[in-house]
């Protein structure tokens, strides 16, 4: 086709909205970032995740706070009692080999008793309900966690790269000062400041990683800031927070995403932290991190007790990681594709 | 020949090294340079009977006087009989007064006492190193050396022992228990419950200024479910606030039996006949001898209410800030506990809801301190048993604490371990252990000490460090509460058991070689005693053990304005 | 070059001084007055007043932070209310553990990390790529906590007697006292020699005792294997995506079009450059060590700035919780600075930028 044939408004769309462009980048990256192994594997299990987390009612025997200790007349940190002899299971040789390990190992019990996969927790709550029931507040915790923190991180970087000057090594600056901290002992004086509690520990959480977002969002913005269009939209008159809204804040989602995934995994790590140390707060919601800390020195007598809360805790942070790995892999221009 | 100037610089170099290293001064010499001679026996008396029961002085102690060198007597205002369990509790163990001064009054860190073992490091956050003393009045311990070590985990403490790295443990988890007795290299030792957990109440802070409300609670906490599920075998369900063992523990006492129907109707007497919600239950996280499972406890009673609509919050508060609640009286209802120090029923009763006792319960009550100041100074012992009875009764009317459970807890050792024991006052005596084969001890606690001057600390990890180093005139006996002698093989009293005399072992030296003599033990008392003496100093300046046991201070600080 | 040194090091000063204004307000915040924290039940207003007056705190907040600052410059950095002992006393005490166990993790993340990246690196997109990501992230999504207890409970209990016993917690075996070396050579005792003899495995060299350098090694493995995942697993990712982009370059293309081996190709061209941003990664993975042994610490009873730290924290120790973190985070942007100008000593291409 002759270059005068090239109509004009193709070329317009082309130079003016890279904005459009990007979400058609986005479609391809989600398809190159799932196109790795392992970042399946991070999306089927975080699906998993939410799925429990969503019909965690449906899905779980007994409630979250239901005591059984009375009508059920078991003791707190109740073996595992697992139903094998059911009639509809078929005679499948693996099936039968994961039975007869329970039965040897004493986890299977017959019909007429109470079933309780995973057993009961310290305080005689069914453990397999309250893992169904944790998903939902360690999956929420986390992304909350991250969701504020980059809202206020995005925010401080956007305005701190745009206006630039003194302003913006001003808040820099402070950046540098929060990120020179441990997150985990700022965490701690935090929730130690406001008190024990899964709210407090969020907002610590959160408040401890605001500077990451802030610093990235602000480098990305100094870049997009000095291109081509952008300075025809200031030309153009468009106001300030048009051109943030409209052109830089696109062009800095990038890296943003991926940091945010990452940022959840990181989230949940520390929440657990915090609730290991004893700042987590309420013993009877039923959250991994905290039912771990519970009963982290019934390692040795009741395993199962910690090993499922810390089993889900790494599922958890697994899937953020391994999607956040495979978002780096794709959005990252310098990699040969 | 390079190579030759080099061997001879080096083997200079070397030289002047070890020429370094031989001039270098060992520091230790110095203790021996201590007066090995007796300093000259005083005979120090103080007689403040001026004072007693005066607005200026509430202690019981009236005078103290080195009658001779191996006599001292003490003259109380008032009488006690419990004064010999008093008189043998570590915060009362003899210093002597060259140390004392040296110290200015704080051998925080390098207590210098009589007992079996001397301490040889503390090496702060890792360990406490104890070796034999030599000289020792008594059988030589065993043991050559003792270390300390701590490990807050109960799970790590497990580990710790069954890896062989420790030789005994204290707490062991509740259920560790099967764990240990099904090991055959391990001993499992239970302590008796000498404590009491209670749930607490500030009477002048609403709801809980209700008193039916307050019952109500009472009959409605299960306490079976609670000992049954939450504490390890040898605990009891509390009728009372003082454990057995306790003298004044009144056998048939009738505490809150579990009624949810009679808690129903007193919920509806107090004015909330759809139930309530009360607001927050506080509590910790610290693992007790009383509380072993805090949160699980926490989220059981919470539950229990729950059956007979009564709605709680539970408020875990950080360690240091629930404490400084409690004693500020900011707490409307919380988890709380107290362990013996010392087997007498002032410890738990005054100390709590005597008259100078602390605002944790609010506004306390003047006929609960009147039997409670009269029981302490009767001698009759039908009459003190009637007295404390009275005071059950009314503790039970007033319901300002509800006792729930006396938790038993457990020490573990190594199956070798000869004279492997527990003291209910948790006072184990290492010198009384032996193992074959070994030099070294390695004790594993909870928590690192503080400080070493037990005058001036009150925790239990403290104070069993002390105990192996100073010594008290008396002791209690290994691995229970009989009261036998230690520096003191004698003692008497007066009828009105007011004056009490003791006669001193003879030739009983100090770590650092000084001799023993009756004004050590005035000097070590009168530190304590009168807050105005220059060595009156500690490590906070509490000495919070002294007004426990014996009342108050001479020349007290002016009491804040309330 | 020396200006790119300068502007960094100007760059640092205001952070500097953040921290030392952010350490003030870090204890400020901690609930509690400090007298009552301190004094407790001897708090009475009397005793308060003098305690206040003595330690300033009834001065203006501005008053209060520049004798803070003052003190701080001329090596004052308090006394802890719980230990009677000065906080830099404290510190030459505890700083050298946690180096120690920094130091030894840091050994391990890199020996551990880099390979694998290597490894995913040169096999990317293949099974031995996803196979080296998924465990270099299961390492890091394992809480530490529950790490450190199952090491402990499979090396000190289950193989308790064997060769492979490790013990569960501690610095050293319980009653060894190693000598302070400045003792044995008979040197003047000064914080710099007391700050590396409270380094155990150099002291222990130092004093030509491998019994007990052997000791204080068999006490670090665990802990240090704990603490090293999480730097382990970024490393390792660095490791990864620095070969991948510079396999991405020119000159790769060119040695693999002109016939050579993969394994000469990552080997002798590959490896060295991108080699680079790795030691930027490990230089900050340092610093990010030294304040996240928190929760290691606390497990295995090492006595390390992590943990009396948190004990701090709790106890309300202000004047230690101030000049710890203040180290920690000076420490932090130290290693940054120092990261920042290797760097650009390495690249040139940083330094004009």
């Amino acid at each position: 086709m002759a270059i005068e044939e090239i109509p004009l408004s193709e070329t317009q769309v082309v130079e003016a909205a890279p904005g459009r462009r990007e979400r058609g980048l986005w479609r391809d990256a989600m398809r190159e970032t799932f196109r790795k192994r392992s970042a399946r594997l991070g999306a089927v299990i975080l699906g998993f995740l939410v799925f429990i987390a969503i019909f965690a009612p449906l899905l779980a025997p007994y409630r979250e706070l239901e005591v059984l200790i009375s009508s059920e007349g078991l003791r707190p940190r109740a073996e595992p009692c697992i139903h094998v002899s059911v009639e509809w299971i078929p005679e499948v040789p693996v099936l039968e080999q994961i039975k007869s390990f329970l039965e040897s190992n004493g986890f299977s019990c017959p019909s007429d008793q109470p079933q309780h996969l995973m057993g009961l927790d310290g305080n005689g709550r069914d453990e397999f309900s309250r893992i169904l029931y944790g998903a939902r507040v360690s999956l929420v915790a986390g992304v909350a966690a991250v969701s504020f923190a980059v809202l206020i991180g995005t925010f401080a970087g956007l305005v701190s790269g745009f206006i630039g000057g003194r302003f913006d090594n001003g808040v820099m600056r402070v950046m540098d000062v929060m990120l020179a901290f441990p997150a985990l002992l700022l965490a701690i004086a935090i929730v130690t400041a406001r008190g024990p509690g899964l709210f407090n520990a969020v907002i610590a959480v959160s408040v401890v990683t605001i500077p990451v977002y802030a610093r990235v969002v602000r480098s990305r913005v100094i870049s997009v800031r000095e291109q081509d269009f952008v300075t025809a939209d200031e030309a153009l008159g468009v106001k300030r927070r048009r051109i943030l809204s409209h052109r830089v804040l696109p062009n800095s989602l990038t890296p943003l995403v991926v940091l945010a995934t990452l940022g959840i995994a990181t989230a949940v790590l520390e929440l657990a932290a915090l609730s290991f140390v004893g700042l987590g707060g309420d013993p009877d919601r039923a959250e991994w991190g905290r039912m771990l800390a519970l009963e982290r020195n019934q390692l040795f007598t009741s395993p199962h007790l910690v090993f499922y809360p810390g089993l889900m805790i790494m599922l958890n942070v697994l899937a953020f990681n391994l999607i956040g790995d495979g978002l780096r892999d794709a959005l990252d221009p310098r990699l040969n594709k | 020949m390079r190579h030759q100037r080099f061997r001879w610089l080096a083997a200079l170099l070397a030289l002047g090294l070890v020429a370094a290293a031989c001039g270098g001064d060992d520091d230790d010499d110095a203790a021996d340079n201590n007066d090995t001679e007796a300093s000259a026996f005083e005979g120090l008396s103080f007689d403040e009977s001026a004072s007693c029961n005066t607005d200026a002085y509430a202690g019981n102690i009236a005078k103290l006087e080195a009658v001779d060198e191996l006599t001292v007597k003490f003259t109380l205002c008032n009488p006690d009989v419990a004064f010999p369990a008093k008189v043998a509790f570590s915060a009362v163990g003899i210093f002597s007064t060259e140390q004392l001064e040296e110290t200015g009054g704080a051998p925080i860190d390098n207590p210098i006492g009589t007992g079996p073992y001397k301490l040889e490091q503390w090496e702060r956050g890792n360990q406490i190193v104890l070796t034999a003393n030599e000289d020792y009045w008594g059988d030589a311990p065993p043991m050559k050396t003792v270390v300390f070590r701590w490990g807050e985990e109960s799970a790590q403490r497990l580990v710790e022992l069954q890896s062989g790295s420790v030789d005994g443990i204290d707490n062991v988890g509740t259920e560790d228990f099967g764990t240990v007795e099904d090991d055959s290299n391990l001993q499992l030792i239970e302590r008796d419950p000498l404590n009491v957990f209670y749930l607490g109440f500030n009477v002048d802070k609403p709801p809980f200024d209700n008193e039916k409300l307050r019952q109500a609670i009472g009959y409605a906490i299960d306490k079976d479910r609670i000992v049954d599920n939450f504490y390890p075998q040898g605990s009891l369900v509390a009728d009372q606030f003082v454990p057995p063992g306790i003298p004044s523990y009144q056998d048939g006492a009738d505490g809150y039996t579990y009624d949810p129907d009679q808690a129903r109707s007193l919920l509806t007497e107090a004015g909330y006949p759809n139930g309530v919600d009360l607001g927050v239950l506080s509590y910790r996280a610290a693992v007790r001898g009383y509380l072993p499972q805090p949160p699980q406890v926490a989220s059981d009673i919470r539950d229990q209410l729950a059956q007979v609509g009564i709605t709680v919050q539970l408020d875990q508060q950080e360690d240091g800030a629930f404490i400084d609640n409690a004693n500020a009286g900011n707490l409307g209802f919380y988890m709380l506990g107290w362990g013996a120090d010392f087997p007498d029923a002032t410890n738990f009763w005054d100390f709590h809801f005597g008259e100078g006792a602390s605002p944790q319960f609010g506004t306390g009550f003047p006929e609960l301190h009147d039997v409670l100041s009269e029981a302490g100074s009767t001698t009759d012992e039908d009459a003190r048993n009637d007295l404390y009875n009275q005071a059950n009764e009314m503790l039970k009317e007033h319901a300002q604490a509800l006792p729930i459970a006396y938790g038993g807890s457990a020490v573990a050792f190594k199956a070798s371990v000869d004279g492997a024991h527990a003291s209910p006052l948790s006072n184990e005596q290492f010198s009384a252990m032996s193992i074959e084969g070994q030099d070294q001890l390695v004790w594993m606690q909870n928590a690192e000490p503080s400080g070493l001057y037990c005058a001036d600390e009150t925790d239990g990890e403290a104070l069993r460090v002390c105990e192996q180093i100073n010594e008290s005139l008396l002791a209690y006996e290994v691995g229970g509460t009989e009261v036998v002698p230690s520096l003191a093989t004698d003692y008497e009293s007066n009828d009105d058991l007011t004056e009490w005399t003791f006669t001193l072992r003879e030739g009983v030296k100090f770590h650092d070689g000084s001799a023993f003599d009756a004004d050590d033990v005035v000097k070590s008392y009168r530190v304590q005693w009168d807050a105005a003496d220059p060595l009156h100093v500690g490590r906070e300046g509490l000495f919070t053990y002294w007004g426990a046991l014996f009342g108050g201070f001479l020349n007290p600080p002016p009491e804040p304005a309330a | 070059m020396l200006r790119f040194i300068l502007r960094r090091l100007v760059s640092a000063i205001p952070v500097l001084f953040g921290i030392l204004l952010a350490t003030f307000v870090l204890a400020r915040i901690i609930p509690g007055d400090p007298c009552q924290a301190a004094l407790q039940e001897r708090a009475t207003p009397e005793a308060c007043a003098d305690f206040n007056e003595r330690y300033g705190f009834n001065d203006p907040i501005i008053t209060q932070f520049v004798h803070y600052a003052g003190d701080v410059f001329s090596g004052d950095l308090g006394e802890s209310i719980r230990l009677r002992q000065p906080v830099t006393d404290l510190l030459i005490e505890r700083l050298p553990v946690t180096l120690q166990l920094s130091a030894a993790a840091l050994f391990i993340a890199v020996i551990v990390g880099v390979p694998l990246g290597v490894l995913a690196g040169s096999r990317h997109n293949s099974k031995t790529d996803v196979a080296t990501v998924v465990g270099a992230n299961l390492g890091v999504s394992i809480p530490v906590f529950v790490l450190g207890l199952i090491l402990q409970y499979i090396f000190a209990k289950q193989l308790a007697g064997t060769f492979l016993a490790l013990p569960a917690s501690g610095q050293l075996t319980a009653g060894v006292i190693p000598d302070p070396f400045y003792e044995v050579w008979g040197l003047p005792e000064n914080p710099v020699f007391q700050f590396i003899s409270n380094i155990d495995t150099v002291n222990a060299i130092l004093i030509w005792r491998w019994d007990i350098f052997w000791d204080a090694v068999r006490h670090l493995i665990l802990p240090a294997v704990a603490l090293s995942t999480i730097a382990m697993a970024v490393i390792a990712r660095m490791t990864r995506s620095s070969l991948l982009d510079v396999l991405g370059l020119d000159y790769v293309r060119t040695a693999r079009a002109k016939g050579l081996r993969e394994r000469l190709v990552i080997g002798r061209h590959a490896l060295r450059n991108s080699m680079l941003p790795v030691v930027t990664v490990v230089g900050l993975s340092f610093g990010t060590l030294l304040g996240g042994a928190i929760l290691t610490e606390t497990i295995f009873n090492i006595t390390g700035v992590g943990k009396t730290l948190f004990d701090a924290i709790s106890g309300r120790d202000y004047f230690v919780i101030q000049g710890f973190t203040l180290v920690v985070a000076v420490a932090f942007v130290v290693i940054n600075l120092l990261t920042d100008i290797l760097y650009g000593v390495l690249d040139p291409k940083v330094r004009v930028g």
